[in-house]
Formats: C-alpha cells, sequence, structure tokens
C-alpha cells in the first residue's frame, strides 16, 4: 500500500494528532471554524483514500442532510420562523444550528477515515505493547485469528457442500440460519481446541515467566520530535483562542457568534494542514530532486 | 495489584467529578463528558485484567471468544444476521462477568479496525461490553438456570433494553443540539426497531447454541484443568 508522509511517521505523533483534531472537532462550533476544518479533513481524506473515500462519503450524505433538516423539529428555540410542520414552529436559526451539527458530524467522520487509513492496527498495538503488555497481545492475538478463522469457515462450508449438505442463495431464513449457526458450532468446536493447543505452545517457550519484550518496527526521530513539537504549539494556540472566547457560538433563540478571529482560525487551519503540507512539501522535494538529474 | 486497586479507586472517583466538572461547561460539550465517563468506566476492567498478569490459556481462550464473535459475521454468509451480540454474551456466561466485559470491549474495538472506526467506537466497546457484563452477571452459578428459552429471552430482551439504547446515547449526543427529554426519547424511538432486527439472530444463536456452546467450553475448561477460571 502506498504510503503518505504523514503515515510513515512515529504512531506516536499520529495518535496525538488525531486525538488532538477530533477533541478540538468535536468542541468548536463556530461556523467558520467547522467550515475551516471540514475544507481542511477532506483534503486529507481525499489525499489518502482518493475516489474511493468520496463513494463512501455519499453513502453518510443522507444522515448528514436528516440531521441539519430535521433539527428544527427537535430544537423549537429559533426567532425567525420560516414555516410550520405539524404546529412546530420551523426556525432559521434552528436550520442553520443543524447545518453546523451536521458538519461537525461529518468533520469526525473524515477525521475517523484518516485515522483508520493512518493508524493502521500493528502501529496502534506497538504504542501501547509497553503500556498495557496484557491487552495488546491479547489485540494482537485477535486480530490474527480472524482471518484464519474465515479460512477454516470456508473450509467447513466446502466440506458441508461436498456431502450434499450446502444451502442455496434462494433457501429460506430459517434453513439459512439453521446451517449457519452449525457452522459456527464446529468453527467454535475447532477454535477452542486450537485455543489450547496455542496455550500450551506459549506456555512452553515460556510465557509469563519474564517481562515479554516487543518487536518495535518505529522509532521517534527528530522529524517525528518536531512534528510532535509543532502539533502541541498550534493546539495550544486554538485552546488558547478557545479560552478567550474566539470560537463562541450560540445560534438558538438568537445568531451570536463571536467575529472572526484570525489568529485562533489560523492557528486551527495550521494545524489540521500539517499532513497535508508535510506530503506536499515530500511531493516537491521529489519533484525538484528530479528535475535536478 | 495494589497499584491496580489504586488506579481503579481514583478512577471511579473521577467519574462524579468528571459530571460536575462537565456541566460548567458550555455548549455541547456534554459529548466530552460522556467519553471521559466511558474511558473511566472501561479503565478499571482493563486494569485489573493487567494486573491479575493473566495466563496463556485464559488469554488464549478469550482472544479466541472474541476472534469467533466477530468472524461470525461474515462466516454465517446471511445480511443483518449479526451473531456477534450472542457469542459476547455467552462468553460472559461461560467465563463470568468480568470476561464477559473485556471480550465485549475487544471485539467491538477490533471489529472496528475492519468496519471502520468512528465517534461511535468508544461507545460500542462500553456497550458490547456492559452486555457481556449483564449477561455474566445474571446467568453466573447459582441466579438463573442456563436453560435455553431464558437464555434466549435475556439475551433478546439485552440487546433491546439494554446494549441498543446505549448505542443509541451517542447518537443522542452526537447529533442533537439541545438536549431535552422528548428530543433524546425520539432518537431512542427511531433506534428502536433497529435493536428489534439485532435481537432476533441473538435470540436465534443463543437458543440453538447457547447451551452446546456453554458445554464445549465447559468440556474444555474440565479436560484441561481450567476449573479455577469460571466466573
Amino acid at each position: 500500500m502506498k504510503q503518505d508522509a504523514f503515515s510513515r511517521c512515529h504512531p506516536a505523533v499520529s495518535f496525538l494528532f488525531f486525538i488532538l483534531v477530533m477533541l478540538l472537532g468535536v468542541l468548536i462550533q463556530h461556523p467558520a471554524f467547522v467550515a475551516a476544518g471540514v475544507c481542511a479533513a477532506l483534503a486529507y481524506y481525499l489525499l489518502l483514500t482518493g475516489t474511493k473515500g468520496l463513494k463512501l462519503l455519499l453513502f453518510s450524505l443522507p444522515l448528514l442532510i436528516a440531521v441539519a433538516v430535521l433539527n428544527p423539529l427537535m430544537n423549537r428555540t429559533g426567532r425567525t420562523v420560516l414555516f410550520t410542520v405539524f404546529s412546530i414552529p420551523y426556525t432559521l436559526e434552528s436550520l442553520i444550528y443543524g447545518t453546523v451539527l451536521s458538519g461537525i458530524f461529518l468533520l469526525m467522520i473524515l477525521w475517523c477515515g484518516c485515522y483508520g487509513a493512518v493508524m493502521t492496527s500493528d502501529k496502534f498495538t506497538s504504542l501501547f505493547a509497553n503500556l498495557i503488555p496484557a491487552l495488546s497481545l491479547l489485540l494482537v492475538m485477535v486480530l490474527r485469528m480472524i482471518p484464519n478463522f474465515m479460512r477454516k469457515g470456508r473450509q467447513i462450508t466446502g466440506a458441508r457442500m461436498a456431502i450434499g449438505k450446502s444451502v442455496a442463495g434462494d433457501a429460506k431464513y430459517t434453513e439459512k440460519a439453521k446451517n449457519g449457526m452449525l457452522l459456527l458450532g464446529s468453527l467454535t468446536d475447532w477454535a477452542l481446541e486450537g485455543s489450547i493447543v496455542t496455550a500450551d505452545s506459549m506456555r512452553s517457550r515460556g510465557y509469563g515467566t519474564k517481562k515479554r519484550t516487543s518487536f518495535l518496527q518505529y522509532r521517534f526521530t527528530l522529524r517525528d520530535g518536531i512534528l510532535m513539537f509543532m502539533t502541541l504549539f498550534l493546539g495550544a494556540g486554538v485552546v488558547f483562542s478557545m479560552l478567550r472566547g474566539d470560537t463562541a457560538a450560540a445560534f438558538t433563540p438568537l445568531w451570536d457568534v463571536a467575529p472572526l478571529s484570525p489568529f485562533g482560525l489560523g492557528c486551527y487551519l495550521l494545524l489540521l494542514l500539517l499532513p497535508t503540507f508535510l506530503h506536499l512539501k515530500e511531493a516537491l522535494t521529489w519533484h525538484i530532486l528530479r528535475s535536478g538529474i | 495489584m495494589k497499584k491496580t486497586k489504586i488506579l481503579t479507586a481514583v478512577s471511579l472517583l473521577l467519574i462524579p467529578l468528571t459530571v460536575i466538572f462537565g456541566r460548567k461547561l458550555p455548549g455541547r460539550s456534554y459529548y466530552i463528558t460522556s467519553l471521559l465517563v466511558i474511558l473511566e468506566i472501561m479503565i478499571p476492567f482493563f486494569l485489573s485484567f493487567e494486573g491479575r498478569k493473566p495466563e496463556a490459556r485464559e488469554l488464549v481462550l478469550l482472544a479466541v471468544l472474541s476472534a469467533l464473535a466477530i468472524a461470525s459475521r461474515v462466516v454465517i454468509p446471511i445480511p443483518n444476521f449479526k451473531a456477534t451480540y450472542a457469542m459476547i454474551m455467552l462468553a460472559g456466561i461461560a467465563l463470568g462477568a468480568e470476561s464477559g466485559f473485556l471480550v465485549g470491549a475487544l471485539t467491538a474495538l477490533v471489529s472496528n479496525f475492519f468496519f471502520g472506526q468512528g465517534p461511535h467506537t468508544p461507545w460500542q466497546m462500553m456497550a458490547y461490553g456492559a452486555g457481556g457484563c449483564l449477561m455474566g452477571f445474571l446467568f453466573r452459578r447459582g441466579l438463573l438456570p442456563r436453560k435455553r428459552l431464558l437464555l434466549g429471552l435475556f439475551g433478546a430482551a439485552a440487546v433491546i433494553l439494554f446494549i441498543g439504547p446505549l448505542l443509541d446515547t451517542s447518537s443522542v449526543f452526537m447529533m442533537l443540539s439541545r438536549l431535552t427529554p422528548e428530543t433524546a426519547l425520539a432518537i431512542y424511538l427511531a433506534g428502536f426497531p433497529v435493536n428489534c432486527t439485532q435481537a432476533v439472530p441473538t435470540f436465534l444463536v443463543l437458543f440453538f447454541l447457547g447451551k452446546p456452546f456453554l458445554e464445549k467450553l465447559d468440556r474444555v475448561k474440565l479436560r484441561y484443568g481450567m476449573g479455577d477460571m469460571a466466573g
């Protein structure tokens, strides 16, 4: 899989970045900040996933529209009544609030999409391997077993088919459910027996006798340090701006949004665009290097 | 062991403090407050697991049960037939409430590595874990008999009344601009049909597969001398 520059950084940097931007994304309701956030997150999301990610976004579009349009039915405190539905006043303020809310929701979907692409399961476990050794070992084992179990499931299906016990695609629900549960039952049998073998094998190799060491693929370099510092620095700028009241926004009953603060918005945008900038910088360097030959 | 207990106590004490402090924050900060509370509920479970230095057999058994719960979604080739809840509940019943919580939380986390992490991940970990914990508590030895009908009915009820609403609560906090009992009720009612469709496979799996599954686990425990593990 092709990886972008930010994905090659130390997992701690990526994890810190995503936790920070998600927290800020949920907390800040100022429309300008939300709009800027969605643009920045969308840029990085498309960079990571390309057109495939766009399709996924289209699926969540109905939900996003529903959040925006249905908000006035739930929150009836606005002043400017547009029209009435079922004797409920449908207000402009509430509609705007709903739109901002769905923007925040979209922001979360985008960041989670980026998180999924960058923080792969191996990075997640390597990050926590020393902090929670037993749990991260558990996590690794589950991740390993799933494809294993699926393969075995297919084998069982194949074996059942060979003795004429397969279920046709257009069979009744009860028939299918019965077949599926039989399959699950025999898979369970096989998996439980295997688990004992694995556990004994682990024990005979000395599991639990000493502190477990772990194989860590990622090294914290100077570049990771600089990135982490920049993330924290810009994050502190945004938080300072929040505490000053730059991001205060109330929509209902009356529109009361703080005036735009270039400092806060600037910090926020720079923070969110860090991974994208990193990618552009590398692409540019590569381009210059190549043209120099 | 002592460190674990102190950390657990601190974590539990933090819950009311978080709620009190969270109320003072402006705007829709209740989403963050709720996330913090979820973390503070889950941390004691994780810490006590780490603290007792689990043996290899327990570790592998928990991993197998969690992996089965996730794989069951793919192995049974019927759309929307989700045996995951039933498998988590059976894990809780067989190994005790605490292990049920661990299997549930782990299942939610890992299945989201495959189906995509989202703002709902902590909520799912909490809800799945609580489901396994509740069933483990209800069906521990001596409380409720492990009859197939009882297993099925309690499992389905747990999905409709407990796990489903817990998951819907994340939508309540995420999508509502103003929290009132009526608006929250609207979200819960919207989630009700979905929860019912989830309850059907849970009932079926617990009814037909529950007893044999528990017997299989008991047999493995007996055969390999893991009797002290049962909760």
